[in-house]
């Protein structure tokens, strides 16, 4: 992975394998450790499994499908080159001492990129050229290197250089090794390509061999062009252009930032031995709009993420690194905890694996059903016998929990269309009252009854005052996203819409004897609306005209229109209401946002500081346990120095503090307080001390001074 | 076409001018060796004795040939070594080992070159040795039991021996000046070097060690010495095959120096320097121009040589450069004038020019900040203006200090020059202060 | 005009292919033949030839020494990242590779030298060797004492050898300060408009008659001339511009000969091109592409140039324009940017008087870490927790080039950065976040 990106935080690196084999804890073992109610721990391991497989799997497929025609059009370009070369049509006889190159432009989200590359030298190699070699800037600091790791990667021989003398010596005998420069680089090539031309069975596929039998091209391609040092890549490219018409080399650029940094990085003595194409992979915002939905708004994924979560989710995308593998990292996490936390995710599964679960539900397991907020508020609405059975009859119960998984599964069903729908409908309004996105409108939806929030009364007022032709062409949208869907209320739906739009269509058949006057008054400035500069201020004078027309009789279509919008809005009543009113929700949804925040966005200054003051909420160590303020003299030197530098002022007072530290110390000892030797400090003791208050400095919370000798300054404020 | 068919009927005129070009060419390129030294008859002399000392009766010696370049020092020392080989027990005895700071760039390396101009690989073999000195001596010890009891007398030339004071604490020097003081074994020290200072460059201990004999070749002749230089490098020898040709040649010469045209030319480089050197590249211009069409120097081409040695090359290359680069050097040098030659920076520099823009142009096109960016590094490229402090990594291009390495007339007179260069650009330039 | 390349050692017939290739060289070509004189005679040791960028230089070296079979190693200094690659090509080329074998590992110069004297004292020179050392001002960075040895190398191998030296510097910016064997200069001068046009004209369409193409060139030069003298980006120009050149012919507009139609066709998209002569936009196909955009979208140019936006989170941003503040205005002027109610600060109050110049041509200034985030929290409108993630995203502007780390990098406490991007850029960025830059920069106050 690489470490240079907007997104880069901490990095895990994993440990040697042969390390690893020493433990023999499987997933499952850390996945069962210490998560609460160990019995079905299993079932749940392996649906959050299974989960998280199906959701891999779905994203890298989504990935592929995006960077598809990208990909695509790099493979053409590629091989065009090599075709033309062959060719001597006139443009490519002009171009043929320069060096084709493609300028790949993939946007700031650096950690994306490696997928990318990947797919992009796997797809060359099967259906362009067997020599593709792609290089990172970390590896090439010198030309040498450069030019080493080149060689490496596509001739797969050590190459040897004069440094590391004796390490290449002991290689050199293994295997045979080049000297360092292209000339044997273009040997090597001319007797592989014979090689192939001769058809022994090389490393090369047949596919290979057939789109280009004689000269396949050779490949470079720069990861991170910005990260390269532009001497070295000038070098680079001089010395290949000097090799172009017995090699045909190309390269790929990998440009984070954008394309101008070429011509930042190399002057046009270089640049003029290039022959640039760009080609611009779709930027990560869309890229996260088509996961989300994908994967969010789907309800063919049991496990669901609240508003909260899914709001510090896209927002570390949004505002920190716009990563979208760092986004479904997130995903992962939350799966992972839910189903670790929660001891009733086993119900969080297809339909009928869940209703299966449900009869397994243990005694304990239907309690905690029984403790779950959404189902008190349920049993409440129940009357009282019924109440009694739920508490008590456990069969019972099982039978219920099955109705209400139903109902949150249909809940679900008819969730996603009607969202769609409203998104549909708002977004295309100006200064969009309910988004742009519609991962923003699903996050209100999230949050509340939407219904009560006053964008969508606005959204609707400026519904109301649709066209005619506008209106139906959204309505048509929605009857189309409701094709889709299977479920009864939604089909039902659909028709309602169908029939409203047929009326429409007569009415303006039967358009003759409805007084035009009036329509057009209103339609027609809404249609100029779009010309208009500030559309807001427009539809606010519209808005004024209707309340003056109020008292008229409605023409046919405006009764039409709010007819329509009705039936919008009841939509939107009867399905959209947020989750949490759902029963059983808990079961489905992953709500604890904090822990997700804590995980994916690090506050490192803030845990070094709750260590320090409470060392128990890292070292669980019961002896530590301490009411708030009090120092535990058996906590760690460290924390006892940190705690009393707290009462200081600005200057502290280096012996009044180890005179402080040492009496604290020596309680921790346990000697009685009025023996003498009690807090004196000796030799062990105040090296202890010296240590821990070096320990501070290099933590930055206090730093020596120039003011008073004996004296170190405080650079934190506050205290307790 | 004609003059094919010359060539085709008197084949002996070309016969002889390709002789006379083979023979000057050895005399200008390769240095071959006069058949007396001219000018410097007293040092040779000198030295010769020195070395045969050495060579026949076995006394060490130390002596530094110091000169200015082209000055003819190595010239001196082979035509001494030359006369010195024409003895026969120099002859047989002594031995000659050539070091060159160039290429001995270490006394590691020179140590191994000794060995081998002495022919004593076999006998080094792998011995380790403790120091250099234990390395050198019993190399030296290896000569005397040679063919003689007495051992063989070794002449080392060191050349560009100011290169070898800055080898690490000058262990060769200090050796072998040491051996030819202690009477070990009989070895001459000659060092060659342009430095006058390279005494200077000695520690103490090898400075003390340094018999300090040196032989300063100061070639300052007069104008007519030079001539007469002039005249005998290119006049043909009386063995020349074809007598015939030869006077004629040699006559013509004599004409050619007695041109005032040319008198006036050779004045000028006489005075811009007086070494052998530069004469010979003049001369050698001269000569390639002789063929089978034209056998023999004419003043013109001379004129026209030294038109080639003379040309100002900065000039040259301004008066291949884009329009655009122009201007930006116009502005430079204007921003030279108003800020007494301090540093200027790319956006300066385009501000300048934009101002000229703005005010009276016409003729030039207003670029994109890119393209100005372009033509900048193109000239940073070509050195017609340097970086102040080489740390160019740090700071942005259009930010980093630079020096304009031209001076005003250089600019000028290329303005002058330049093809079909617009007016207004040309009064931009002249006008004081931008 | 084979008159110019006319030489005894040589056949006539080699001499005319010669002339053929070397278009509008001869002269140079020429001196160079006599020079050289004939192959067993003795040539100038060194011979340093400069001039321009693609005015021919090691394009006559090679067709000479080629034409001529003379033995000749060709050596670009680019290539030799050590010495020893140089050494290597040397006696690879002149004594076959068994010599190149002789060399030990890491050869010195001595070496070299060494195994060249006994390589040629077993199969000594009948003709001139030649070594032609492309790129020659890298020979400068290369240890101190190569060149002075190559200029004399004749004398030092005691072989007839002559080292040529190729660049675009002049002999000046080369000569060591204790001097070195002055080698023969020569200069090869750039092309005139009429040698532009000659040579251009070379390669012509094979579908169109050579008056026409040279037609083309010749109004091409008349745009470009006076800006751009490059034969390499003018033979770029040409390709990218012919096909528009001859669209009308295409549609059946207007004849060949019709060259002031054609022209008036032309003018407008060779005036677009200039604006962006020298950056090596885009190849010749998406050049096209773009025309054909520009008829629909009023003609915005769309070069790698034009691609100056880019995308970036809202945190990144912020830091960026933090940046950019903190290097373009002096840290004393904080105070008044940045304090809240910072009483009535005028401008006089911080004015030194010495400061003439705006820090927008001095360029940008080192600013410490901890000013950074002070600036970035007084800035970005929502409070923001110190996350491990804002920290990241510093050092990933470095690893993106828009910001520069100016301390080293083994300095761990209180680095130092600088703002790597222009105004237009930062303008760009502040206006996607409705932050109004131009009021808290102390050059436009």
């Amino acid at each position: 992975m690489s470490t240079s990106s907007v997104s880069k935080g901490c990095f895990v690196f994993k440990p040697s394998a042969k390390k690893k084999k020493k433990t023999t804890l499987t997933l499952e073992d850390h996945f069962m450790r210490g998560c609460e109610d160990a019995e079905n721990s299993e079932i749940r391991f392996r649906l959050c499994h299974d989960l998280w497989d199906k959701i891999k799997t779905d994203t890298e497929a989504l990935q592929d499908e995006l960077n598809r025609n990208i990909l695509d059009s790099l493979l053409d370009f590629t091989r065009k080159c090599s075709s033309t070369r062959r060719h001597s049509d006139w443009a490519s006889q002009m171009r043929a001492s320069e060096i084709p190159t493609a300028a790949l432009v993939l946007g700031v989200n650096v950690p994306d990129h490696d997928m990318t590359f990947q797919s992009l030298s796997d797809l060359l190699q099967q259906s362009v050229t067997p020599h593709v070699a792609s290089v990172q800037a970390k590896e090439c600091g010198a030309l040498k290197h450069l030019m080493k790791r080149v060689l490496e990667r596509l001739m797969d021989t050590v190459v040897d250089d004069e440094e590391e003398e004796e390490a290449e010596q002991t290689r050199a005998q293994l295997n045979t090794s080049v000297h360092c420069s292209l000339s044997t680089l273009c040997a090597w090539y001319n007797t592989n390509t014979k090689k192939s031309d001769t058809g022994t069975p090389g490393k090369k596929r047949s596919s290979a061999v057939r789109d280009d039998p004689l000269q396949p091209p050779v490949v470079i391609i720069f990861k991170d062009l910005e990260a390269f040092n532009p001497k070295v890549l000038q070098d680079f490219i001089l010395i290949c252009s000097r090799y172009i018409e017995r090699l045909p080399l190309m390269f790929i650029f990998g440009i984070a930032t954008s394309p101008s940094t070429i011509q930042h990085m190399l002057p046009h003595s270089v640049t003029s031995l290039l022959c640039i194409e760009l080609f611009q992979s779709l930027s990560c915002t869309q890229h996260l709009a088509t996961v989300i939905d994908k994967l969010i708004l789907a309800p063919q994924f049991p496990f669901k993420l609240n508003g909260k979560v899914l709001q510090v989710l896209i927002s570390i995308f949004l505002y920190h690194d716009f990563s979208v593998r760092n986004f479904i990292k997130g995903i992962q996490l939350a799966l992972l905890e839910h189903f670790h936390s929660q001891p009733l995710s086993v119900l969080c599964c297809k339909k009928k694996a869940a209703l299966l679960n449900v009869m397994q539900l243990g005694h304990q397991d239907l309690e905690r059903v029984r403790q779950l907020q959404s189902f008190k508020r349920y049993a409440e609405k129940q009357e009282a016998q019924e109440q009694v059975h739920l508490l008590t009859d456990d069969p019972h119960l099982k039978e219920v929990c099955q109705k209400l998984i139903k109902d949150l599964r249909k809940y679900h069903k008819n969730y996603y269309p009607t969202l769609r729908c409203l998104h549909t409908l708002t977004s295309s309004l100006p200064r969009y009252p309910l988004g742009k996105q519609i991962r923003e409108l699903h996050l209100i939806c999230l949050e509340k009854n939407i219904w009560e929030n006053e964008d969508y009364q606005s959204a609707m007022k400026l519904l109301k005052m649709l066209a005619k032709d506008q209106l139906i062409a959204l309505l048509q949208r929605c009857e189309e996203t409701l094709q889709s869907v299977k479920s009864k209320k939604m089909k039902s739906a659909r028709v309602q819409l169908g029939d409203t739009l047929a009326r429409f269509k007569q009415l303006d058949t039967g358009a003759a004897e409805s007084p035009p006057s009036v329509e057009d008054s209103i339609t027609s400035p809404v249609k100029n609306l779009q010309k208009k500069t500030d559309l807001f201020q427009l539809q606010k004078t519209l808005l004024e005209m209707n309340e003056s027309r109020r008292s008229k009789k409605l023409s046919p279509f405006e009764v039409l229109r709010n007819e329509a919008l009705q039936f919008i809005d009841g939509l939107v009543k009867s399905h959209l209401s947020p989750p949490e009113s759902q029963t059983l929700n808990e079961v489905c949804y992953y709500t604890s946002s904090a822990t997700v925040r804590r995980h994916l966005n690090a506050t490192p200054r803030t845990s070094i500081q709750a260590a320090l003051n409470s060392p128990i909420y890292y070292l669980q160590n019961e002896r530590l346990k301490t009411e708030d303020g009090v120092i535990s003299n058996a906590a760690p030197d460290i924390c006892i120095v940190y705690k009393l530098h707290l009462e200081c002022g600005r200057l502290i007072n280096l012996y009044d503090w180890l005179e402080a530290y040492a009496t604290v110390v020596s309680a921790a000892e346990g000697n009685e307080p009025d023996s003498d030797d009690f807090g004196k400090v000796d030799d062990v003791k105040h090296a202890r001390f010296i240590r821990a208050v070096s320990e501070l400095e290099f933590l930055g919370f206090i730093k020596s001074t120039k003011q008073k000798t004996d004296h170190v300054a405080r650079l934190s404020w506050g205290g307790c | 076409m004609s003059k094919r068919k010359i060539t085709k009927t008197n084949v002996p005129v070309g016969e002889c001018i390709s002789q006379v070009q083979e023979m000057l060419r050895e005399r200008l390129c390769h240095q071959r060796l006069p058949d007396r030294p001219e000018g410097v008859e007293a040092q040779h002399k000198h030295l010769l004795e020195l070395l045969k000392r050495t060579a026949v009766h076995g006394e060490s010696n130390s002596v530094l040939i110091v000169g200015p370049r082209g000055a003819g020092k190595t010239m001196l020392l082979r035509c001494v070594l030359r006369d010195l080989l024409e003895e026969k027990e120099a002859q047989k005895s002594l031995l000659q080992v050539h070091l060159n700071g160039l290429l001995q760039t270490d006394d590691r390396i020179a140590l191994k070159e000794i060995t081998r101009q002495l022919h004593l690989e076999n006998v080094v073999e792998d011995k380790v040795f403790g120091s250099f000195a234990e390395n050198l001596c019993f190399l030296l010890e290896a000569l005397k039991k040679g063919d003689r009891s007495s051992s063989r007398p070794v002449l080392f030339v060191l050349d560009e021996f100011d290169l070898f004071a800055h080898h690490k604490n000058q262990t060769l020097l200090y050796n072998l000046l040491d051996i030819s003081q202690s009477a070990q074994a009989p070895i001459a020290v000659v060092g060659i070097t342009c430095r006058l200072d390279v005494l200077e460059l000695l520690e103490k201990r090898v400075k003390s060690r340094f018999s300090h004999r040196q032989i300063h070749l100061l070639s300052n002749p007069t104008f007519t010495e030079y001539l007469d230089r002039v005249r005998t490098q290119l006049s043909l020898p009386d063995d020349f095959p074809d007598d015939k040709f030869a006077l004629d040649w040699n006559a013509s010469i004599e004409t050619l120096c007695e041109d005032k045209s040319v008198e006036d030319v050779l004045q000028r480089h006489f005075n811009s320097s007086k070494d052998f050197r530069s004469m010979h590249m003049l001369l050698m211009l001269c000569l390639s121009r002789v063929s089978v069409a034209k056998p023999a120097i004419k003043p013109a081409d001379l004129l026209e040589a030294s038109r080639l040695c003379l040309a100002d090359a900065n000039a040259n290359m301004l008066h291949g450069l884009s329009i655009l680069e122009l201007c930006l050097i116009i502005a430079m040098k204007h921003l030279n004038d108003v800020y007494e030659g301090d540093p200027f920076n790319l956006q300066m520099v385009h501000n300048e020019f934009k101002k000229f823009l703005q005010r009276k142009s016409n003729s030039m096109y207003n670029f994109e900040q890119p393209v100005i960016l372009k033509a900048f590094e193109h000239l940073q490229q070509l050195e017609l203006i340097r970086p102040v402090d080489s740390s160019s990594a740090k700071t942005q291009r259009e930010y980093q200090l630079m020096r304009l390495m031209l001076d005003h007339s250089q600019i000028m007179e290329a303005l002058q020059k330049y093809p079909q260069c617009p007016t207004d650009v040309k009064q931009w330039a002249m006008s004081a202060f931008g | 005009m084979s008159a110019l390349l006319h030489h005894p050692g040589y056949e006539e017939e080699r001499l005319r292919r010669l002339s053929e290739q070397l278009p509008c060289r001869e002269l140079q070509a020429g001196m160079l033949l006599s020079l050289m004189g004939q192959p067993h005679q003795y040539s100038y040791p060194s011979v340093f030839i400069y001039g321009h960028r693609s005015s021919g230089k090691s394009h006559v070296m090679q067709v000479l020494l080629k034409e001529l079979e003379l033995p000749h190693a060709t050596v670009s200094c680019v290539e030799c990242v050590s010495v020893a690659l140089l050494f290597e090509q040397v006696l690879l080329s002149f004594f076959g590779g068994d010599a190149a074998s002789l060399l030990p590992r890491s050869p010195s110069l001595s070496d070299f030298v060494r195994v060249y004297r006994q390589q040629c004292s077993q199969s000594p020179a009948k003709q001139t060797r030649y070594i032609v050392m492309e790129k020659a001002e890298l020979l400068r960075d290369a240890d101190a004492n190569l060149l002075p040895a190559l200029l004399r190398l004749q004398e030092l191998v005691e072989d007839n050898v002559t080292v040529i030296l190729l660049t675009e510097i002049v002999w000046d910016r080369f000569r060591p300060n204790t001097g070195c064997f002055e080698p023969l200069l020569l200069h090869f001068p750039d092309y005139s408009k009429g040698e532009l046009q000659q040579i251009l004209s070379r390669d012509k369409h094979p579908s169109y008659s050579a008056e026409f193409y040279s037609s083309y060139i010749n109004i091409l030069l008349g745009v470009f001339y006076s800006v751009c003298r490059d034969l390499r980006e003018l033979r770029h120009l040409a390709a990218l511009n012919f096909s528009k050149f001859c669209e009308p012919l295409a549609e059946g507009k207007v004849k060949e000969t019709d060259t002031h139609k054609l022209w008036r066709n032309m003018e407008p998209h060779l005036k677009k091109a200039m604006q962006t002569v020298y950056l090596r936009e885009v190849s010749s196909l998406q050049w096209e592409q773009m025309q054909q955009m520009e008829e629909k979208e009023n003609g915005a140019m769309r070069g790698l140039s034009a691609h100056t936006h880019v995308e970036l989170p809202y945190y990144s941003k912020f830091l960026l324009i933090a940046a950019y503040l903190a290097s373009y205005n002096p840290a004393r002027t904080d105070k008044r940017f940045f304090l809240k109610h910072h009483g009535k600060i005028k401008k006089t109050n911080f004015l030194k008087k010495n400061e003439k110049t705006s820090n927008h041509l001095l360029g940008p200034k080192p600013f410490p870490l901890d000013r950074l985030l002070a600036i970035f929290y007084s800035v970005v409108d929502s409070r923001v927790a110190p996350t491990a993630s804002i920290f990241s995203q510093i050092s990933s502007l470095v690893t993106l080039q828009l910001l520069t780390k100016v301390s080293h990098d083994d300095q761990l406490d209180s680095p130092k950065y600088k703002c790597a991007v222009s105004m237009d850029f930062i303008r760009a960025i502040s206006r996607t976040v409705n932050f109004e830059i131009v009021n808290y920069l102390y050059d436009f106050l």
